[in-house]
């Protein structure tokens, strides 16, 4: 009997097996986790247990896994897109400046074709100069990132422009049943298009196929560059999106003010089992890792710890996770 | 003559050359747009002016310097940056909190970013992990550790210890200079030691390093100290620089640093040297100078014409962009070896006789 | 003296050495022989401690010792050239040389003064031209690989080992080679050469080994050895004295021309070839390793960029820029070089063997869950690939059911013309027959396919007209009677008729 054949017949919820699929899943692993944290949490603050912390935790996860969406697909194409923040963040401003205080269906669109326009453009540089330039995605992404940023100081004057339409803010902060946040509504969209992309397209089958051995997808007949240039293009939209939802969460939006999900997203999506080598991972995972990162903030939230406390854990729970996650790679070997 | 061209070919092929190319282009531009600016042609050439330029941007070529080292073996801190304000804070805490002697308060800031570069060294190299993300993790552990040192700014360095780094030796030599010297002198001798040549090979191919018997991880533990010894300076530099302490400056040296010294010629392991580093640094510093003359010209000579520092800091990051791209050209020579090899090999193959 | 007795060494099912025995005196050259896959690289990679032996002994000087680790082979004195280089290309020559063996000054610098006369004496003995501060990567391959064997020699070693070290070389650097390694044997020094070249044996060596199959075949002084001698052992076939040249007429054949191949060049590794290949028909590309096949193969999938000929690729002039333009025009791939070329290892199994198929369809239409299921069981059904389950990364199947599956991956794709690089190569002999029978039905159905394999029986089985590369161009042309194992030796040593008689002339006054 084979070791497959003999794997098979053990039932999925032995103890044994149960181990080995979670250690094998980096999603399991980072909901576990943050199952793990979440309890901690509950147990130091029980109050803390309402409805306003589960909405709130709700929302900031939604932001975070959709912003992150991006991220991941560049990734697993062998990539990185340091640009995120930057392009939420101009999205943003764009969103709230061309709303400023009104609501219409014209509106959003047009808020939506510039926005999601301008993540394109900004996403088509990126790829041009990865592939063209040849230089490391990182740098080059950076260079971007910081010219985005520069853009919209000049832009705003550094101020904050303008607001967006309450009820565009309503479409986001209110809450079903006093609890779940109406951004989940964007998300059952958003959700379908990353999985259709990643997984239920011949695109996203390329996509892995560039990111875990190049060559070998260069000799099968992808088009190993147009897929690298159309990872970021794609980024650059969807981080385009989240923008506009960060806007109506903020319901204001000055410079830079998502600049901190450049790493944020990153942390989630490599937290959710995604690697930078390339070619691995799952949106499901990073989900999991945005709910991870999260419940993490608000636990050292809760603690009540002094701001420098919770910057010194936040480092140390990064560099376990990283542990964690490296030594699942191992076994996997 | 000959040996003359010879010499320029040479320096062509080496991966400095980019930055040179690049920071060449930089000056000229500032010298151009200061004397035109000013009035007076050679004002970049006044000691006062390059004087002060040298001391404040120190701590960031220093910075650079230390990246680069770490590049040479394949890997990159972008904690770089808020460890000088680490180094900062505790030369100021040290003498003012525990009543030490300031060159106590210097050896603590030094011993404490030695501990800070193992402790990366040992997560990155040693753990294996992302050394993006340990350097991202170790921004947060630094701050927090500043913050709880020194809550706010604050501090003061006695005027006879930070105004010996401020002047000028016989008027014309910055002390800030000597300091970057003495440090690309230590560089040089580390180059020619066997150490300078294992740092090249464990960054450029580990496991052909490791058998030639070379031990990667040893050899990217010397690269981490040094490079903790080398902020420690630029931190010093620093806090002789403000003559004060601020536990949350400079954070943004980290990434500036490593697109300052990609844009010098450094490649992610195995290429480029320090000089990449002082090359790319210099670069950015000079480009923003420039910028800003540039712009302080126009607004004298086009009444009404007056743009926000925005403006400024945009062009001279689209200019950074630029930069990079030059890139391609630059190191079009060094290409140029490369393909002039295969050609060679090329009309070998058609000599090639077989028997 | 090294003794190796019996050594075994397998990957999987595959065995590479089964009781390969060999002595290494001193003072001599000894030449390591054998045809593809007779396990002499192994052998090579055994004493140089980069492969762990699963049995066997080695001795040196009558004490049996281990081998771990390339550290613990320079510390016994065995040192050795790779045919793939373990230079650091982007350091310079001098660096490159002297890496981990600086001279040092007694304050622990590196001695410049020393290692530069060191570092010159080197390269006036090798009559290496290029300055010792050159960066490696800048250099021809013939110079990288004298550097490669000087490094080798400056480690003063007791055993040299050099593994196809003439292959790049130009004339004039084999001479000063073989004249260094001369001196060298007349101080004492034991050294094994690795080549395919035969008059190099004759020209260099005192002893010969022979391997085949992963053993030890026959040992013994060269001139005891005539070339027929040689070659039988070696390949386990009499050699034919009048091989055929290129010029068969080729007779009438059904089917519609899928590729017609003139001229085609790709120095250094490609020139001048010309073949043909019919809707249906099996082509074989044969010869030693590494003697142009891949590079020809990809030429023609615009994966490297030919200089000079032309391709006809179904009537018309094709001159693909990437393979993604080939494949689409009803070409494909299927490298033996699995792990580099071909595998997509932490990708499961469904997705691998519908690779092909989502290379070339609609990008962003919807993909249902089930139809690429249902492609993939399909897939493993007809092509009998045994699996765990089709979410199992592919990485975990054995080396004959990756290459079942990435021949299934392209069968299902139905290209007009499919090549195969060496497909069998590390494949078990029950997969082998199957990837031969799946090849079978492929061509009846009217695809043509171009197969090279290492594996001359291989080639004779199921082709139906071989090509036999030596050197980048085609040595002769086999169909029909003329394809017999003795024509195939002859021509895989590169051996037309008159070349052969000279050197056979050659040996055999040697031996008077």
């Amino acid at each position: 009997m084979s070791a497959a054949e003999h794997r098979d017949l053990i039932p999925w919820y032995h103890p044994k097996k149960l181990l080995i699929s979670f250690r094998r899943s980096p999603p399991l692993v980072a909901f576990a986790l943050s199952a793990l944290l979440f309890l901690i949490t509950i147990l130091i603050n029980p109050k803390g247990l309402n409805n306003r912390f589960i909405g709130s935790l709700i929302l900031l996860t939604t932001l975070l896994a959709i912003s992150s969406a991006g991220q991941t697909i560049v990734l697993i194409g062998g990539g990185m897109d340091f640009s995120v923040g930057a392009v939420m963040s101009a999205a943003a401003i764009i969103a709230t400046y061309t709303m400023d205080k009104q609501d219409s269906v014209l509106i959003y669109v047009q808020v939506l074709a510039l926005s999601l326009l301008m993540g394109a453009v900004v996403g088509l540089l990126n790829g041009f100069f990865v592939v063209k330039i040849g230089l490391p995605a990182m740098i080059v992404t950076m260079a971007v990132s910081n010219i985005i940023t520069r853009l919209q100081y000049v832009f705003t004057s550094g101020s904050p422009a303008g607001w967006a339409g309450q009820k565009f803010v309503d479409s986001i902060i209110y809450r079903f049943f006093d609890l779940i946040p109406s951004i989940v509504i964007y998300a059952l969209l958003f959700v379908p298009v990353v999985f259709w992309i990643l997984n239920r397209s011949r695109f996203g089958k390329q996509v892995y196929m560039v990111g875990n051995n190049r060559q070998a997808a260069y000799l099968t007949g992808v088009r190993v560059n147009w897929v690298i240039i159309m990872t970021y293009v794609i980024s650059g939209m969807m981080s385009a999106f989240a923008g506009i939802l960060g806007a109506g969460y903020k319901a204001t939006a000055r410079v830079d003010i998502f600049g901190e999900y450049a790493f944020t997203s990153l942390v989630a999506v490599i937290v959710g089992g995604t690697t930078f080598s390339g070619g691995v991972g799952t949106y499901t995972g990073t989900i999991a890792g945005a709910l991870l990162m999260t419940v993490l903030s608000n636990l050292l939230t809760t603690l009540g710890l002094p701001q420098t406390m919770r910057d010194i854990l936040n480092g140390v729970i990064i560099i376990l996770l990283l542990m964690l996650y490296n030594r699942s790679k191992a076994v996997r070997q | 003559m000959n040996t003359l061209t010879q010499s320029v070919k040479k320096f062509r092929r080496t991966p400095a050359f980019t930055g040179f190319v690049l920071f060449t282009i930089a000056l000229v531009m500032n010298i151009l747009m200061q004397g035109i600016n000013s009035g007076t042609p050679l004002a970049f050439f006044k000691p006062a002016f390059y004087g002060s330029m040298l001391m404040t941007n120190a701590p960031f070529i220093l910075t650079t310097m230390a990246q680069s080292l770490l590049l040479i073996v394949g890997l990159f801190d972008i904690s770089i940056g808020i460890q000088l304000a680490l180094v900062n804070v505790i030369c100021i805490m040290v003498p003012q909190e525990l009543g030490l002697p300031i060159w106590a308060g210097w050896l603590a800031a030094m011993g404490a970013n030695l501990l800070v570069s193992a402790a990366f060294g040992a997560c990155s190299s040693l753990l294996r992990l992302p050394a993006m993300l340990v350097g991202y993790a170790f921004t947060f552990i630094i701050k927090g550790v500043n913050v709880s040192i020194m809550s706010k700014p604050q501090g003061k360095v006695p005027k006879e210890v930070y105004l010996p780094y401020q002047t000028l030796i016989g008027g014309v030599l910055p002390v800030a200079l000597l300091v970057i010297v003495a440090i690309f002198l230590m560089w040089l001798l580390i180059k020619r030691r066997p150490l300078g040549k294992h740092l090249y090979a464990v960054g450029g191919n580990p496991r052909n390093a490791y058998a030639a018997g070379i031990s990667p991880v040893k050899v990217q533990m010397q690269a981490n100290l040094l490079k903790g010894f080398i902020v420690g300076v630029g931190g010093i530099c620093l806090t002789l620089m403000n003559a004060s302490g601020n536990p949350l400056q400079a954070e943004d040296y980290g990434l500036r640093s490593l697109i300052a010294c990609i844009l010098g010629g450094m490649g992610f392991g195995g290429w480029g040297s320090m000089a990449c580093g002082v090359f790319g640094a210099s670069f950015f510093v000079l480009i923003q100078n420039a910028v800003y003359y540039f712009f302080s010209y126009l607004s004298k000579v086009i009444t009404g014409f007056a743009v926000s520092t925005y403006w400024q800091n945009l062009v001279s990051d689209v200019i950074l962009l630029l930069g990079l791209l030059v890139t391609i050209i630059t190191a079009r020579e060094q290409r140029k070896t490369l393909k002039e090899g295969l050609f060679n090999q090329f009309k070998g193959g058609e000599a090639r006789v077989s028997r | 003296m090294i003794e190796m007795r019996d050594i075994t060494k397998h990957y999987g099912a595959v065995q590479a050495l089964k009781g390969a025995s060999i002595t290494i005196p001193a003072g001599k050259i000894t030449a390591l022989l054998g045809s593809n896959g007779s396990g002499k690289s192994t052998l090579v990679k055994v004493l140089a401690g980069l492969v762990s032996p699963n049995s066997g002994s080695i001795l040196i000087n009558g004490q049996p010792v281990v081998i771990r680790s390339g550290n613990d082979a320079q510390a016994r004195g065995i040192s050795t050239a790779f045919q793939d280089l373990s230079l650091l290309p982007m350091m310079t020559v001098s660096d490159n040389l002297l890496l981990g063996n600086e001279p040092r000054t007694p304050f622990g610098m590196v001695d410049r003064e020393k290692s530069r006369q060191i570092v010159k004496d080197l390269m006036d003995r090798f009559k290496i031209r290029c300055s010792p501060q050159d960066y490696v990567q800048s250099l021809p391959s013939s110079t990288q690989s004298m550097l490669e064997i000087a490094k080798a020699v400056h480690r003063n070693p007791r055993v040299l080992l050099l593994d196809e070290a003439t292959a790049a070389l130009h004339m004039d650097e084999i001479t000063v080679l073989f004249d260094i390694l001369r001196d060298l044997r007349d101080q004492g020094l034991s050294i094994v050469f690795v080549t395919h070249r035969m008059h190099e044996v004759f020209e260099l060596c005192d002893e010969a080994v022979i391997l085949r199959g992963g053993e030890t075949v026959k040992s013994g002084p060269v001139t005891e050895f005539t070339l027929d001698d040689l070659v039988y052992y070696m390949t386990g076939q009499r050699m034919a004295h009048h091989a055929p040249g290129q010029d068969v007429s080729e007779t009438s054949r059904q089917g519609q021309a899928v590729l017609e191949v003139k001229n085609l060049s790709l120095p250094p590794r490609v020139k001048d070839v010309s073949m043909t290949a019919h809707a249906g028909e099996i082509i074989g590309i044969g010869g030693l390793e590494g003697q142009g096949q891949s590079d020809f193969m990809r030429a023609i999938l615009g994966a490297k960029h030919k200089t000079g000929g032309s391709i006809r690729f179904l009537g018309e002039e094709v001159a693909f820029r990437q393979p993604a333009q080939a494949v689409k025009a009803g070409m494909g791939l299927i490298s033996g070089e699995r792990n580099r070329e071909a595998m997509f290892p932490d990708r499961t199994i469904a997705e691998n063997i519908f690779a092909g198929n989502a290379a070339v369809g609609p990008r962003f239409r919807f993909l249902p869950k089930k139809f690429v299921r249902k492609f993939s069981e399909d897939a493993v059904k007809t092509y009998r690939i045994k699996i765990g389950s089709l979410k199992d990364a592919a990485s975990t199947l054995s080396g004959g059911n990756q290459q079942k599956l990435v021949i299934a991956r392209w069968i299902a794709v139905g290209p007009k013309l499919l090549l195969l690089d060496d497909p069998t190569k590390g494949v078990d002999i029950h997969s082998r027959l199957e990837i031969h029978q799946i090849l079978r039905e492929s061509a009846q159905k009217g695809m043509a396919v171009i197969i090279s394999a290492s594996d001359m029986d291989e080639l004779l089985e199921i082709a139906q007209r071989v090509y036999v590369f030596y050197e980048g161009r085609v040595s002769g042309v086999l169909q029909g009677d003329s394809m017999t194992q003795e024509n195939m030796v002859s021509l895989m040593m590169g051996f037309t008729n008159e070349k052969a008689d000279g050197l056979l002339m050659k040996s055999k006054e040697a031996q008077a």
